[in-house]
């Protein structure tokens, strides 16, 4: 019963979402609904808004103001309305984790007290700024570590990792979060193929486990397709495809990327007959 | 004709060199100007040479016979330093913080940075000569003294190292859920630790050789010895004093800039 009435509360909802720059519009009324437990990839061109989308998904960034800028809801509750952070905005935060393209760790602090600062959103200020985190606290963040697979690394500085290891740490302090939604915006592209395999297998096993809701924001379609059931296609900040990722073609990932398909032309290529490989796996998969 | 455009691109566009021109100009007018000003006399060091020489040697051997009561005072100056310092550090964290752009609104961290402005104006010596009336002669005017004029020293420093930061494992911190004073303490302090701790200890360095001047109108320590000496024309005392102050300072300097490294 309880199940079903969750499964009634989207995880996020972007309600016509407009955001314009001094330059342009780089949101152009966004409307999408995520469901809890998904693994969605949002797919665009660069400058297509989806690092715009996800950051005003977790209320770093505010739309247009008034009322044509639009409405998030995060797990129930307000994220922002017509260019406004809600009241209650850091206890959402707390439980939504943010993955960045830059891993966003501080360099000088060790690994461990950087996946602490995850449990920077429920702990009382004496405690978190004493640096007195409670036991049940290290012990969570030394299960994540050694969940993402770098338990030994805790107590170097964090600057003496590696990208993809950063970026596991970053995943790590998402789990100290105990985060429902992990939101990571371009979390492979500074990361080279073999991180960014382990980086993205990563997100996928906590989304199957812990039935984490997981939206990536991707650039590389072939991740997106292997690991993301669902894709949502952004161009020039509309949604232009929403729907299974199996689904995407070769023309319309071409109509998507437009200019950049030459650059990236080999890629979609490859994507396109990874496509067409498997689509078969995939149905078998899911049956 | 491949030569000639060789070398017409070795050498600077003409532009440029007559803007250096114009420059080297303007720095010599200036100080031809400031000439009669300052009363630049070279001659005289010439024609009142011998006078000079007699008053050398004046400080010559060096009077160390009261040289317990002087190492004394001269440690009595070296804690004036440390707790002037340790007070301007304290304060010039949160002040500091509030100057930074990146930290406060405009509304805030321009009338705190024009507080430390006016801290910084004006001179250790004339807060010591103020101090002395408010709380009496001795050391601890030298402490206020030093403290105000180091915290809107230090708040500048530190307020340009926190602007300098990266953004970014900020906004890591701040998508935890933390609040403001967390994002200060685990985003910006981490980051800024190592200059801060440089600029500190640089400031204990130049706060040493300031507490042997504020002792001069009153404020304790090797400065007070030092007037009345002078004042006497004990020129051999002067000397052994000026020595200890020398070998004090260089000591201090040394040490600081060792410990400095290590938090580089």
């Amino acid at each position: 019963m309880t199940k079903a009435a969750k499964v009634m509360v989207p995880a996020i909802k972007v309600t016509r979402l407009h955001k314009t720059f001094s330059c342009c519009k780089a949101l152009d009324g966004v409307s999408l609904d995520i469901n809890p437990g998904e693994m969605v990839a949002l797919i665009g061109a660069s400058g297509s808004g989806k690092s715009t989308l996800l950051r005003h998904v977790a209320g770093l960034a505010v739309s247009d103001a008034g009322p044509q800028g639009g409405s998030i809801e995060a797990l129930g509750r307000p994220v922002q309305a017509c260019g406004r952070l809600a009241a209650d905005i850091r206890t959402t935060r707390a439980r939504i984790g943010f993955v960045f393209q830059q891993f966003n760790l501080v360099g000088r602090l060790p690994v461990m007290t950087n996946v602490l600062t995850g449990s920077l959103g429920r702990l009382p200020l004496w405690r978190s700024l004493s640096g007195l985190f409670p036991l049940e606290d290290r012990e969570r963040a030394f299960d994540a570590l050694t969940r993402v697979g770098i338990p030994e690394t805790a107590w170097q500085r964090a600057s003496t990792l590696s990208g993809g290891q950063q970026q596991r740490a970053a995943i790590a302090r998402t789990l100290v979060q105990r985060a429902q939604i992990i939101l990571a915006d371009e979390p492979i592209a500074s990361l080279d193929p073999e991180s960014s395999r382990r980086v993205m297998e990563t997100l996928a096993t906590i989304n199957a486990e812990d039935k984490t809701t997981v939206v990536v924001c991707l650039h590389q379609v072939d991740f997106a397709i292997r690991y993301c059931p669902r894709t949502i296609a952004l161009k020039k900040g509309a949604v232009i495809y929403d729907g299974p990722s199996a689904a995407l073609t070769p023309s319309m990932l071409r109509d998507l990327y437009g200019a950049e398909a030459d650059e990236l032309g080999a890629g979609i290529q490859g994507s396109a007959s990874f496509v067409t490989g498997e689509t078969a796996a995939l149905a078998a998969a899911a049956g | 004709m491949s030569t000639a455009l060789d070398t017409a691109r070795l050498s600077p566009p003409p532009r440029q060199s007559l803007a250096k021109l114009l420059v080297w100009g303007l720095i010599f007018t200036v100080l031809a100007a400031s000439w009669s000003g300052a009363e630049i006399r070279p001659w005289a060091l010439i024609t009142d040479g011998a006078n000079m020489g007699t008053f050398m040697a004046d400080f010559f051997p060096p009077n160390f016979s009261d040289w317990r009561y002087y190492l004394e005072e001269m440690l009595i100056t070296l804690q004036i330093a440390i707790w002037g310092t340790a007070l301007a550090v304290v304060c010039a964290v949160p002040f500091g913080l509030l100057c930074a752009e990146n930290v406060a609104p405009a509304w805030i961290n321009q009338p705190v940075r024009r507080l430390m402005d006016s801290f910084r104006a004006i001179n250790e010596m004339v807060f010591a000569m103020l101090f002395v009336v408010a709380v009496g002669l001795g050391p601890f005017a030298g402490v206020l003294a030093l403290f105000v004029h180091t915290t809107g020293i230090l708040a500048k420093l530190f307020s340009e190292a926190v602007e300098a930061i990266d953004p970014r494992p900020v906004e890591g911190i701040r998508a935890t859920g933390a609040n403001a004073l967390e994002e200060v303490v685990f985003g910006i302090i981490p980051q800024v630790m190592p200059l801060w701790i440089s600029y500190s200890l640089y400031r204990f360095e130049s706060n040493v050789r300031s507490a042997t001047v504020v002792g001069m109108v009153g404020a304790g320590g090797i400065g007070v010895v030092l007037w009345e000496i002078i004042r006497g024309f004990y020129f051999a005392e002067t000397c052994a004093v000026m020595l200890i102050i020398i070998v004090t300072v260089s000591l201090i300097d040394i040490a600081s800039s060792r410990l400095r490294k290590l938090f580089i």
